[in-house]
């Protein structure tokens, strides 16, 4: 089962409106995949807790073998 | 009673001000993710924790799920709270938030490894 860098990219934005997202394939397989995410709603978080929001967003794939592994790189937009 | 896993972990991330879980040890990681986490360490020099997960990684992904919402190792903990995996720490080592976070100078030393001795000049005679 493998998912789409588009599909991870529009689950991320539905689940943090106004975010900046970009989705990279890192292996060529789809399933480890990088997130690189620029959203207002981190401000003030710590890493830790933003990288749970963008996690939350996309759980419902980890949990059914789509993704096996997401890298994920945030910050708040300038 | 017999103290639970939770209350054995929960107990290890209040007595080591830097403790890291991990796959294997400090000296033979068995993780890409958590050595690079080691080196970190290593190269700041602190004084550190390590729990391997390996023996009991299910039990462990559970309950640090109950405590910390993670369920990912390795896991970094600062005075008590989840600083991250692999990402975050080397995102927060070269940003120097880390350092802060421990409390210690930023070192100069990138996380490369040293720079090879040079090698004696080689001459012709």
């Amino acid at each position: 089962m493998a998912i789409s860098n588009d599909e991870v990219r529009l689950m991320i934005e539905a689940s943090l409106p106004g975010a900046t997202v970009e989705v990279v394939d890192e292996t060529g397989t789809q399933d480890h995949l990088r997130a690189t995410v620029a959203a207002p709603q981190f401000e003030g978080l710590s890493r830790i807790e933003q990288h749970k929001l963008v996690k939350q967003a996309v759980q419902t794939r980890f949990d059914d073998g789509s993704i096996h592994a997401l890298s994920i790189k945030t910050s708040v937009p300038e | 009673m017999e103290p639970t896993l939770k209350d054995k972990v929960e107990e290890l991330i209040r007595e080591n001000p830097v403790l890291l879980f991990m796959k294997g040890t400090p000296e033979q990681p068995q993780c890409g993710f958590s050595m690079r986490v080691v080196q970190v360490l290593e190269n700041y020099g602190v004084e550190y924790g390590a729990v391997d997960v390996l023996p009991a990684l299910q039990p462990l992904r559970e309950v640090t799920a109950e405590i910390s919402d993670w369920q990912t190792f390795p896991q970094l903990y600062v005075n008590g709270e989840l600083v991250g995996g692999a990402d975050i720490v080397e995102e927060m080592y070269e940003s120097g938030e880390l350092a802060e976070a421990l409390g210690i100078e930023q070192p100069e030393s990138t996380l490369q490894a040293a720079p090879p001795a040079q090698s004696p000049p080689l001459q012709i005679e």
